[in-house]
């Protein structure tokens, strides 16, 4: 008796067989109509039909990528025009050509230049938006430094350890949490920092004053920098460490003889074999400095309204505008802005890094 | 220099050797060995924090508050977890059927759209290649999405919107790409041709089953990004019945500590009592975490050599 897996595998064969098949009768057909003519095997090289039949294979199996991507990625793209409209619901009358309701009021409405942008820096709003703004960065630039730095110093030490069953035990828990939704850290910092918590029924008995998370400010900083930390520390590190493994261990043996500790080591070996990475990911890091991981920052102060000055980041800011009453062009201003920055600034970036050093650029 | 993942696989499995002029001093080993220890533990705590909170008995949490040994143990909050809530089950249910659908999907697009990037004969190579690399760098908003999202596509209010918007990566087909560039010789790819494989045959036949531990890779994380998805239902879900297992439970612990911190304000309305109990909740957080902690041992290979492959460039 067969295994089911080989039905499976027959199955795949077959649908690959007829796939090609398809594919092979409507690329002929697609050819034949296009040049109103049979195409005779002689007339046409067997290569040169080989070639449109390879392409137009490729082409098929591009296709569900290509369609996801227009549909997710590229069709929201023309609706940043949405941040210069004063958008106005309108129904298309029947004889319009477009149907959808949403082209149709977009196209509608009337242009009003930089109003929308107007609104965030309007005397009431600006602090808030400041706040905000500043919230976003320099939660990203604390994020990128201590995770930098905590990678690649777990990455040097796991590697350095000298047993390496303990090595591999470790680095799999400090890789664990990443696999641990932020929704689920939000339920730690309730079960943690509330007020019948792990931390308060420690301290409390100790005479400290109970610790209100949701309530109080200085706190906010911290979890976030602690729950990032622990996140995305043994994720971060799987890249360096992997780096490490790669360089040869003879340059660390000369060094060792020439008397080099392992600091030397370290900022004259590990470092620079480390800083196309870095390079690479710091690009990367760039580029979102005006976007924040909006899970960790909306699920974590779980809604208070009392920490939303250090908890709000521009992506929540936008988020809580999409779903007030206020006006969708607001906060599509608001969402513009952070992709132009983000855009530009990964561009340049990169820029500078081609000029610097061409084989670490990005692009 | 081998490929990065290869390496660290290989550093993983190998014992160092007994006498390596660059070990560490035993003092200093030792000193790592346990700050990383320590660290190890502080980083399961909060695991451990939820998993012991939802076998406490109910009656110890309310009195005592949450502690790292209770008093008191108790399965209860197990037994009425699926019994009680249906919509702990039909959450669930969305959001294995999301998982499944979406992983599928990702790793059929990914792995299809990838191999052309990979081939020299591909005439519209560099085309493909920046169409995904694009939207890596510049995207329509988030405004524009909802408004796409709900309005011209209508996915909201379905299981499709809970792995539709998903179901694709530009960063894992880039990844892929390196894969079947550094992994798949292109003379057994010309292999295949001349013996008559067309270029279907030979992605099946040839291409597909050579890059599996890639392929692996993108399903797995697409399977744990599927898994703990929660801005999707978030964005796009408004009825219960489509409610993701991350959106289920947060919105639990959001309404409770809600009522409970108004429950003074609003005498006679909020009876206490009648809320699902603590164990109840910290029991619904271990099964939604359950799945990815106990398939992590066996899948850490991939997830590790995801990280390692590719890295963009190759």
């Amino acid at each position: 008796m067969p295994a089911p897996g080989m039905q499976i595998l027959d199955f795949v064969e077959w649908a690959a067989g007829w796939c090609h098949h398809q594919v092979h009768n409507t690329s002929r057909c697609a050819i034949e109509a296009a040049f109103s003519t049979k195409i005779s095997p002689r007339r046409k090289s067997k290569w040169h039909r080989d070639k449109v039949y390879a392409n137009l294979s490729y082409l098929t199996m591009v296709l569900p990528g290509a369609i996801w991507l227009l549909l997710f990625s590229y069709l929201p793209m023309p609706g940043i025009i949405l941040a210069f409209k004063h958008y106005k619901l309108a129904r298309p009358p029947a004889d319009s050509l477009i149907k959808n309701t949403f082209i149709y009021s977009l196209i509608k409405s009337p242009w009003v230049g930089l109003n929308n942008f107007k609104y965030l820096i309007l005397p009431t709003n600006v602090n808030a938006t400041l706040m905000y703004l500043r919230n976003t960065v320099l939660y990203n630039l604390l994020f990128m430094i201590v995770g930098l730095v905590l990678s690649v110093a777990l990455a040097v030490i796991i590697f350095e350890l000298k047993s390496r069953f303990l090595a591999k035990v470790y680095h799999s828990i400090f890789f664990l949490p990443f696999f641990i939704s932020w929704v689920v850290v939000a339920y730690v910092v309730y079960a943690l920092g509330s007020f019948n918590g792990v931390i308060n029924n420690f301290i409390v008995p100790l005479g400290h004053a109970p610790i209100e998370v949701y309530k109080q400010k200085a706190v906010w900083p911290f979890i976030f920098l602690l729950a990032n930390v622990w996140k995305y520390t043994g994720n971060g590190s799987i890249i360096y460490l992997a780096t490490i493994t790669t360089i040869e261990r003879e340059l660390y043996e000369a060094a060792a003889i020439d008397g080099a500790g392992k600091w030397k080591q370290f900022v004259h070996i590990t470092l620079p074999h480390l800083t196309p990475v870095i390079v690479l990911l710091q690009i990367l890091a760039v580029g979102r400095i005006l976007g924040s991981d909006f899970d960790m920052f909306y699920t974590l102060p779980n809604g208070s309204a009392f920490v939303k000055d250090v908890t709000y980041t521009l992506d929540i800011y936008v988020y809580s505008m999409l779903t007030s009453s206020l006006p969708i062009g607001y906060p599509a201003a608001a969402a513009l802005v952070p992709s132009i920055v983000g855009f530009v600034l990964i561009l340049v970036t990169n820029a500078i890094v081609r000029k610097l050093r061409p084989e670490m650029a990005l692009f | 220099m081998q490929p990065k993942s290869e390496s660290l696989i290989k550093f993983f499995s190998r014992k160092r050797k007994q006498r390596d002029m660059l070990a560490l001093p035993a003092g200093i080993n030792a000193f790592y060995t346990i700050l990383l220890g320590i660290l190890c533990i502080l980083t399961l705590i909060p695991i451990y924090v939820i998993v012991i909170s939802s076998v406490t008995s109910e009656s110890v949490l309310v009195t005592d508050g949450y502690r790292l040994w209770p008093r008191e143990f108790s399965t209860r909050a197990y037994d009425f977890l699926f019994a009680r809530g249906s919509i702990v089950v039909t959450s669930y249910q969305n959001t294995i059927i999301a998982t499944v659908a979406g992983t599928i999907l990702a790793v059929l697009m990914v792995g299809f759209y990838a191999y052309p990037l990979s081939r020299p004969n591909f005439k519209f190579r560099n085309f493909f290649t920046f169409y995904a690399f694009f939207t890596m760098l510049f995207s329509g908003g988030l405004v524009s999405y909802y408004m796409v999202t709900r309005q011209i596509l209508r996915i909201q209010n379905s299981l499709w919107a809970l792995f539709l918007p998903s179901a694709f990566s530009p960063f894992w087909v880039l990844v892929m790409r390196t894969f079947y560039k550094s992994n798949i010789p292109n003379e057994l790819i010309e292999a295949a041709r001349i013996d008559g494989a067309n270029e279907w045959q030979t992605l099946f036949q040839i291409v597909l089953p050579l890059a599996t531990p890639g392929l692996a890779t993108v399903a797995l994380f697409s399977a744990v990004g599927l898994w703990n998805n929660f801005f999707n239902c978030l964005l796009l879900v408004d009825e219960a019945k489509y409610y993701s297992l991350q959106f289920t439970v947060y919105t639990t612990l959001n309404n409770i500590r809600f009522l409970l911190e108004n429950a003074d304000k609003m005498p006679g309305i909020v009876n206490i009592s009648e809320l699902p109990s603590q164990t109840f909740r910290m029991a619904m957080v271990v099964v939604t975490i359950g799945p990815i902690v106990a398939a992590y041992p066996f899948f850490q290979r991939y997830f590790v050599r995801g990280l390692t492959i590719g890295a963009l460039k190759g």
